[in-house]
């Protein structure tokens, strides 16, 4: 390929880049294509219907229906990945811990001042499941929808750039933070200081860091808000923006305010209990 | 109606003693580009933080004088309508970048945005602001993961994209190579000969003396010499200063100390070509010295 169609290529693939923006923004896929706020409907009524109901069965299922759900967003992969390492991390040490120390009966085994009955492990079952539950939705909430989508999304029903810039600076932060973190490490290393080793080697030389990390973000914090400042970020008039959202489908509608119905519905049974 | 107008001005940051402007007097006209230069911690950056009302709004401290910016007093103007006015490109390009984007090409519109420029002319205009900075190769990157330099070209091409008539720069070449500084000024040059007002502090006085219309050469908070670029890069208060001339400026005086002045002061390397040329036509064929 010559240069000039290697440039002409270039240039075809910028503007197909730029003209992206005349539409939707989209991911490729109709679960994540979803509005960010009907996603969060969807998931948080998932969460509620796992709390609400009674029982084992329901904090069991929605736990399936995160990994479906998964799947068919296209990041089953990642996600299930996680959530099995929550399942283990969390969910095991919580169901433990409850099974251990909830009493009831029948009393299944006794191991010097613990006691283990069946009303425990099925009350720890259910603790960990929900949690898992809960810990689920929010985790697939973030892997189906850039956080980006979601403050856009907020913005547009109203949320002031302001609120939602410091949500995304808050995320954008972390990452900063570990950045400069490294940097100071490889700086501390490069002067002879041992960095690794061990774990209390390591908190040793961790430690340190803190302090430098903290007070340079702070202070960058001032300069970044006076260069937003240069871009009109204050300016009073309406923001408008580069990147939109499709519109919500009725079909979306539709799927949120059964999925809303249902757990309206768990909830009205949990206070008048229906099962 | 002047630009900028400075009146015995003293600025004192909050928490500090010495003032980082001491009794400036200065007039800036509008439509043309000014350079300010000096060595560091010489007011430069604060200066450009008063004419853009930084300071005293943002950064505390105790504002005497008189400061008028495009005719109204600095403190009768609302900061957010300043940020409309006045386009400002600071030094530290890490922290210039919002950390909110995920491409260049949106980094550079958000100024837009929160303008409410629509869309398509949005679009249009980073575009156009794109390719005049030559950053097509960069629009899809994320701006997080830009080298310094490369961040201070976008930062610059923000602040471009925005379109203010009156534009501050301080420092937008500092993490620069020739090349891309060339480009930078290139644009400045062009926004100049669009009627933009700019004031520019730049180090680089080799591109100063081939861009600027004037230049103010500052030391120890006090200006102390304001005038046309020529007459200021070949007077002696730029030395005192402690501010190195144009290298063609400072081969001159070398020369005119060993007795073989040109027969005028060149401050750009064309017009250093011309001073060679006619003094070399005086001279023999063959004949090598200047």
């Amino acid at each position: 390929m010559s240069a000039d169609q290697d440039r002409g290529g270039a240039a075809i693939r910028a503007e197909d880049f730029i003209d992206g923006f005349r539409r939707p923004a989209t991911q490729g896929n109709r679960v994540r294509d979803m509005n960010p706020i009907s996603v969060f409907l969807v998931l948080g009524s998932l969460a509620v219907i796992a709390v609400a109901v009674p029982g084992i069965v329901a904090p069991s299922t929605v736990c399936v229906v995160l990994v479906l759900i998964s799947l068919a967003g296209g990041v089953g992969r990642s996600f299930i990945g996680n959530f099995s390492r929550l399942f283990v991390a969390i969910g095991l040490l919580l169901f433990v811990l409850r099974s251990a120390f909830a009493g009831g009966t029948p009393v299944l085994f006794t191991i010097g001042a613990i006691t283990v009955s069946m009303e425990g492990v099925l009350e720890g079952l259910r603790f960990a499941l929900v949690v898992m539950a809960i810990s689920g939705t929010v985790t697939l909430y973030f892997a189906l929808i850039p956080i980006k989508y979601s403050m856009l999304a907020l913005e547009l029903k109203g949320v002031t750039p302001r609120a939602t810039y410091v949500l995304l600076a808050a995320f954008q932060a972390i990452t900063d933070l570990g950045k400069n973190a490294r940097v100071i490490m490889d700086a501390q290393k490069a002067r002879g200081i041992e960095t690794e080793g061990n774990f209390v080697q390591r908190v040793r030389a961790f430690v340190p860091v803190l302090a430098p990390v903290f007070l340079s973000a702070i202070a960058a914090t001032e300069e970044k808000a006076i260069a937003l400042d240069a871009r009109a970020f204050n300016s009073r008039v309406n923001h408008s923006h580069l990147v939109t959202l499709r519109p919500t489908p009725a079909w979306e509608v539709v799927f949120v305010a059964i999925a809303i119905l249902c757990a309206v519905v768990a909830c009205a049974g949990a206070v008048v209990p229906w099962y | 109606m002047v630009l900028v107008s400075l009146h015995d001005v003293r600025f004192t940051y909050a928490f500090t003693e010495r003032p980082a402007l001491d009794g400036v007097t200065l007039e800036l006209e509008p439509g043309l580009l000014h350079g300010v230069v000096g060595m560091n911690a010489s007011g430069k950056s604060t200066l450009c933080a008063l004419i853009r009302g930084v300071v005293p709004h943002f950064h505390e401290g105790t504002l005497e004088g008189d400061v008028q910016v495009l005719g109204r007093d600095l403190s009768d103007w609302d900061p957010a309508d300043l940020s409309q006015t006045i386009g400002c490109v600071f030094d530290n390009p890490f922290t210039q970048i919002s950390g909110i984007k995920d491409t260049v090409f949106e980094e550079i519109a958000i100024g837009l945005e929160n303008l409410g420029v629509p869309r398509e002319a949005m679009i249009q205009r980073v575009k156009e602001v794109v390719e005049r900075l030559g950053l097509q190769a960069l629009i899809r990157k994320n701006p997080n993961e830009l080298s310094g330099g490369q961040r201070q070209k976008v930062a610059f091409a923000s602040i471009i994209a925005m379109d203010t008539d009156f534009i501050v720069i301080d420092e937008p070449t500092s993490q620069l190579d020739p090349e891309a500084s060339e480009e930078i000024f290139g644009v400045i040059d062009q926004l100049r000969r669009h009627g933009k007002s700019v004031v520019l502090v730049e180090h680089k006085i080799d591109l100063l003396a081939r861009y600027a219309d004037s230049i103010v050469v500052m030391k120890e908070g006090r200006v102390v010499m304001h005038g046309p670029t020529r007459d200021v890069l070949t007077s002696d208060a730029l030395l005192d200063a402690n501010v190195p001339p144009p290298e063609v400026t400072a081969l001159a005086r070398d020369l005119a100390d060993a007795g073989k002045e040109l027969p005028f002061m060149p401050i750009t390397r064309s017009e250093a070509y011309q001073a060679i040329s006619r003094r070399m036509e005086g001279r023999p064929r063959g004949h090598h010295t200047a």
